[in-house]
Parts: structure tokens; sequence; C-alpha cells
């Protein structure tokens, strides 16, 4: 089966510093990766070159197995890839009313108005949003905003899903309600999904697979129990501790 | 990489921009092996060179003046708790929007021999360097003011607030604050010494002898040779690559982290036993810059000017407004493309920018000259001959106002807006239009007010090519200075005084007062 994401010995700097240093990584199609790892590691880096915001200086990005960037080039421009994103800020556009959050990448799609409409009610009730068409994301909760933002990236049915640690800016309860609106949706849509956080918590409730990055590489992938059986690094170590500790790891997906 | 839409509308902008402002300027590079024995004869004489030499002292010791006002009345505007502090500042700026001869002709009704406080000594003050140098550092100040403000207006409320906990309201200022605003300072000094270089009103309405004015005389009439004045201008263009060259390595995107004036509803810093002397000294400076304009008024209203008015105003508002709206329009438009890609650092873009900036600081004499040679030929004279000419000139030396303008409020709005709509599927055109234009769009209508009142500011560079019968207003009104009726003059100065109130009041109405959120 070819993967949604493939990367393949991916390398970028920043001004001479290697930020992402020789990464491959796929994503099957359906599955919920977790890239998991410390601040500075290069997780978002990774989510940009994916998205085609950054070019890597080396390696291949393909997507559905078409070659999406190339050592120096990109060959699919971010708006030709047919990815979802949500970034740590969400990025709303604030002139816009929710449905027309929703809709404007519909619109670019070529949908038509009743297709739009459909789409956008079905994906409104199914987070909760239902009736809040015309809100302006002004006029919204911190938790609302959230699910309009999911709803944006997943109405357009893209090819794969990517998401910023999305929640880290939520407080503990928050952040366990929308866990849950996350993991259920996604697994209901069999969507593919790159979920980047540093949170072990959060990418062992969504995650089928997790991939820890440490200095711009991958040092471990796998299910948590592999995590667990082997960890790879002290910092693989130190995050199964903590996640021990707070008791979360009999506890119920999310329950933290 | 760049889409090609995306390069087709940068493309499109850079044309504008090169159109208008790198061909009049391209054009007198080339003149210079051309120039050859005209060039040689006039600039082997020390003459020039002396007057050039003076000119740029002058207009030294006006930006040493402005500075000094400038830094720190900003820094008491944006950071303290001078009294009224918002309604200072408006009253402090509002000369900066206006022709500075307007206020030499102001300070003329005032200091002049028959002026209203005029005496012997104040006329041979007033006609003199130190009462240019006087004029200009009183006209531009504001410049300096605003920029300082804006920028520490605009910086994070934390470094300041991390600095008071720790030490006093004076090194808070002079450690924390002022380097903060550093690069906004720099480019205030820039732009005022670029002002000063360029200015042709007030040396002239004061008889101070500049050489800007020496190569309008060759172009006016007086010792009408174009020629010596192509000539003329080639010493001036290393000037403008030089202030290019100190804003590239000191200021660059330095300048465009300006926010808003969000920082004045901040805790402002108490200034305690010095807020009488200070407020004092302050309102004192804002009413250094209103004065003249009310003895404008008295001036006209004692000699019944304001009566008159309809016979001597002619189409010069209509001419002045028509254009500066049309060049406005142009110069947004243009600052949406060029600013946006300056400041998401797009290679073509931030070369433009920087076109632009050295169209703004070249000084004013030699873009004219340039626009001449450029239009004055016989497939062109039907724009040469029509207000198109305006258009363009203004578009040229004003094209900074909207790339700088828009950059600086790009900036502040979230590149992942522009991101997650190009992840949604939208080309750039439709991201211009539906996210980049509405997110910023605060911004780029105040960049557009700026503009038009810019434009209609304009004396120095519209004196040497606008076309018969369509003056705007600040040339009709230097045109009659010498030979009409004062109380005329004065009323057409307060005419022009109300058009930039009511053009920046009407602005302020229409441009959105908050950002979307």
């Amino acid at each position: 089966m070819t993967a949604a994401i493939d990367l393949e010995g991916i390398t970028l700097r920043h001004s001479e510093r290697r930020v992402i240093d020789g990464l491959s990584l796929t994503v099957e199609p359906g599955e919920v990766l977790a890239l998991l790892g410390p601040s500075g590691s290069g997780k978002t880096s990774v989510l940009r070159i994916i998205l085609g915001f950054a070019t890597p200086e080396a390696g291949t990005v393909r997507l559905s197995g078409e070659v999406a960037s190339q050592a120096g080039r990109l060959v699919m421009l971010p708006e030709e890839r047919g990815l979802a994103v949500v970034f740590q800020d969400l990025a709303l556009w604030p002139h816009l009313s929710v449905a027309g959050n929703l809709a404007f990448g519909l619109k670019s799609g070529g949908a038509t108005p009743r297709e739009r409409e459909a789409r956008i009610q079905s994906i409104l009730g199914r987070v909760g949003l239902a009736g809040k068409e015309r809100s302006h994301p002004g006029q919204l909760s911190g938790g609302e905003r959230q699910r309009v933002a999911i709803a944006r990236a997943l109405v357009r049915e893209p090819r794969a899903v990517l998401l910023d640690e999305p929640l880290s800016n939520l407080d503990v309860g928050l952040k366990r309600e929308l866990l849950f609106v996350f993991r259920d949706l996604l697994k209901e849509r069999r969507n593919t999904v790159l979920y980047v956080t540093h949170d072990l918590r959060e990418a062992a409730a969504l995650g089928d697979r997790i991939a820890v990055m440490e200095r711009g590489r991958v040092v471990q992938e796998g299910t948590l129990e592999s995590l667990r059986e082997n960890p790879a690094s002290s910092f693989v170590r130190a995050l199964l501790d903590d996640f021990a500790s707070a008791g979360t790891a009999r506890s119920a997906p999310g329950n933290f | 990489m760049l889409h090609r839409e995306q390069m087709l509308v940068l493309a499109a902008a850079g044309a504008i921009v090169l159109l208008s402002s790198a061909l009049p300027l391209g054009r007198l590079l080339t003149e210079i092996p051309g120039a050859g024995a005209a060039a040689l004869r006039i600039l082997s004489a020390p003459r020039p060179w002396l007057l050039l030499i003076r000119s740029l002292m002058l207009a030294t010791a006006a930006t040493a003046c402005a500075v000094a006002i400038g830094v720190p009345l900003g820094l008491l505007i944006a950071r303290t708790d001078l009294p009224a502090r918002r309604f200072l500042w408006m009253l402090h700026a509002f000369p900066m929007f206006l022709p500075p001869f307007l206020l030499a002709l102001g300070w003329f009704q005032l200091l002049g021999r028959e002026g209203f406080l005029g005496s012997e000594v104040t006329d041979r003050l007033l006609f003199s360097e130190v009462g240019l140098v006087v004029i200009l550092a009183l006209t531009f100040s504001p410049v300096v003011t605003s920029m300082v403000a804006l920028a520490l207006l605009g910086m994070d409320a934390s470094l300041e607030e991390a600095a008071r906990v720790a030490a006093g309201p004076w090194r808070v200022a002079t450690r924390i604050l002022l380097p903060a605003a550093r690069p906004a300072l720099v480019l205030a000094t820039i732009v005022v010494f670029a002002l000063s270089v360029s200015e042709l009103g007030v040396p002239m309405f004061l008889r101070v002898d500049v050489f800007p004015a020496a190569v309008f005389a060759r172009l006016g009439g007086i010792q009408y040779e174009p020629g010596e004045a192509f000539a003329l201008v080639l010493p001036l263009m290393p000037i403008a690559f030089g202030l290019l060259y100190i804003e590239r390595r000191l200021v660059g995107a330095g300048s465009f982290a300006v926010a808003g004036l969000r920082g004045m509803s901040r805790a402002p810093i108490p200034l305690s036993g010095w807020r009488p002397t200070l407020a004092a000294a302050s309102w004192s400076v804002a009413a250094a810059g209103a004065l003249p304009l009310a003895a404008l008024a008295l001036r006209a209203a004692r000699g019944g000017g304001f009566g008159q008015l309809p016979q001597w105003i002619g189409q010069a508002p209509w001419t002045s407004l028509g254009t500066a709206t049309v060049a406005a329009t142009v110069i947004a438009a243009v600052g949406l493309v060029v600013g946006h890609g300056a400041a998401r650092r797009l290679r073509g873009a931030s070369m433009l920018d920087a076109l632009a900036v050295l169209t703004f600081v070249t000084p004013a004499s030699v873009l004219g000259v340039g626009l001449i040679a450029v239009w004055n030929r016989p497939e062109t004279s039907a724009l040469y001959t029509s207000v198109a000419i305006l258009v363009i000139g203004y578009t040229a030396r004003y094209a900074v106002v909207g790339t700088r303008a828009v950059a600086s409020v790009v900036l502040q709005s979230a590149v992942h807006l522009e991101e997650a709509a190009a992840a949604a599927g939208a080309r750039f055109w439709r991201r211009l239009i539906w996210i980049i234009l509405p997110v910023n769009l605060r911004g780029i209508a105040a960049a557009w007010l700026l503009a038009v009142v810019f434009c209609l500011r304009d004396f120095e560079t519209a004196v040497l090519y606008y076309p018969p019968g369509r003056e705007p207003l600040p040339v009709r009104i230097f045109t009659l200075e010498a030979n009409g009726p004062p109380a005329v003059v004065a009323a057409l100065a307060v005419a022009h005084v109300l058009m930039t109130a009511l053009v920046l009041g009407a602005g302020g109405l229409l441009v959105p007062h908050r950002r979307p959120e």
C-alpha cells in the first residue's frame, strides 16, 4: 500500500543549524501518527515541509506516492497538496464567519453552493456547533474556536490532516474534552493524521503510532507499549516516567 | 518558490514602480556620459559645490533640531502621563501634513516686518538661515515624534514592565525604550534629512540660497537652462544612494515593526514632579506648530481674503484632490502587493521596496528633472501635458508610504492566516483578495489616507512639471505669493489647511477602527 505521507532523508537548515537531519517517516492511509518531541526538536519544521511552506535541502516528500518536494525544490505548491492544517494559534480568519471560514476551502476546491451548505451543516453538527454558522471567531469561546478549526480542516475531506499542537494552550478540562472530540472525529472519518505534540498523554490518546523526535531525527517509532518496553533515549524514559506517575497509564486515553 | 500567479501580480506592481520611479532615475544615470561639456562647465565652478555643502549643512542642522525635539516628545507622548497626550500629538503632528512653505508664510504673517508680532529684528531673523532651520525643524519634528511614539507603542509591554520593576523611569526610558525605538529613530532621521535637502518652497520664500533652488531656476524660466539642470542634479544622486545604503544597513525590516496604538492604554510612566514643566514645554512645541496657521487665518480674515477666494482659487483644489486620490489608490494597491511581499521577505518585493525608498530619499529636484526627461517628449506629450504627470510623479515619490505602511501591518498579522488559506487550496490572487486584504484592511486604508495627504502636501516635485493651467493648490499658492494680495494668499493657505484637515477627518471616520478579531 502506498503511504499517504512519505518523508525520505529530509534535511533542513536554519542559518547554518541543521534543524532536520536526514529524517525519514511514513504515515499510512487512515493512520493517526503522533509526532512527539521536546521544544526545538524540529517537529513543526517537519509539518511545514509536508505542507510545502518550507523546502528541504535534501530528501524527498511524497504524498500518496507523488513527489511533492525534492531536494531544494517544491514540486507541488501548498495549495496543490490537498492537505489540511490546524495551527497552534488556530489561524481562524477573523473577518469571516464560521460558515465563511469553512466555505473558503470548499470554494477553492470548486464545490457547488448546495454541496458547500450540506457539508458545512454536517460537520458543524458533528462538532457541536450547529447554529453558530454566522458567528465570527471573536464571538466564540476558546473551545468553540478549536472546534471550528478542526471542522475547517475536515470539511474539505483532505488527503491528510496535520495538527500542530492544537491543544497546548488550553486548560486541562477543555483539553480533555476536545481530545475526545478529536479522537472520535478522526477515527470515525478514517482520516490520515499527523499530530504534532510534546505531550505523551495527547500522543497516547490519539496516535495509532508514536514517532519520537529529538534533535531533528526520529529516534523511536512504535506503539505506546513498544516505547515502554524499550525506550530509546533518556527523553523517552522521562516522558514515560512522567506519564506513569500522573497515573494516566492505567486510565482511559485522554483521562488526565 | 513563487507561484506564477504571485509572480504576475508582483510583476504588475513592480512595473508601476519601475515605470514611475526607476525610469526617471535610470534616465538621469544614462545622461551622465552625455552631459559631458555642460556638466563639466557648470560643475567645474566652485559655486555649485559651495551651494551643495551649504544645503547639506542646513539640512543637517534642521534634522538635528527635529530629532532633539521629536525624540523626547515621542517618548513623553507614548509612554508617560502627560496631560491630554493624544490631543497634543494630533496638534503637534498636523503641520507635518502641510506644505512647509505654508508654515513659513504663517511665520511671515507673525514675525515679518508687518507681521502681528513683527519688527526689524524678527524680520531679519526670519529671512535668514536661522529662520529656515527653525521652520524646517518645527515642520519635520512631528515625523520623528510620531515614528518614535509608534515604535514605543508597538513594543512588547513585557519588555518595559520587566524593566520598570527593576529601575527608575529615566533608566527605563534611556536604556530600554529608546534603544527599542532605534530603527524607527534612524528611519525618521533619514526621512527628515531627505525632506530637508529636498525642500524648495521654504528657502525660496525666505530668500535663502539652496541647491534645489538652483535646479528650479534652470527649469522655471528665470535662468531657463535645462541642460544645466541635468548637470546640477548629478551631485545629488550619490546622496540618495548614501541614504538608501544607511537605511538598508541600519533599518531594513526593523522599520516594519510598528504596531498600532494599543500601547496608549498601558499604564503610563508617571512624571511626578516633572509633569507641569514637561507639559508646558510639550504644549509650547505643539503650539509653535499651530501658531502660524492661526496667523494666516487672522491675516485672511482681516484683509477680506476669504471673500475673494472664489475668484483666485480656480480649479486648484480639485486638481489636488483628484490627482492625490488617484495616486494614493495606485500607491495603496502597489503597497498591498509589494509591502506584503517585503514583509514576507520575497526577494523581488524587497528590491522594489528598496527602489521605493531610493525614490523617496532622492532629492525631489532629481526626481522632477528625471520625470521631465522621460515624459517630456512628443510621443508622451498627451500624458505630460495632462494631470496624469502629477499622478505619475506622486506615485513615484510616495510609493514608499504604501509599501512601508502595508509591510508594517502585514507583519502584525499572523502568517498562519495566509498559510491556512494556501493549505485550503486558495491560490495567491484569492488569498490576496479574500484573506490578506480584509485582514489588513485597517492598515491599508490608513496607508491610502497617508498617501492622499502626502500627495496633497507635495510642492517640490510638482512645481517642476505641473501641466499648464492644472496646477495643484500648493503650487498655486506659491506662484501667487510673490504678486498676489497677501490676504488672498493667506486665505488660499487656510483653504489648503482646511482641505487637509477635512481629508484627515473624513479618512479617520472611514478607516475601520478595529482589526477583525
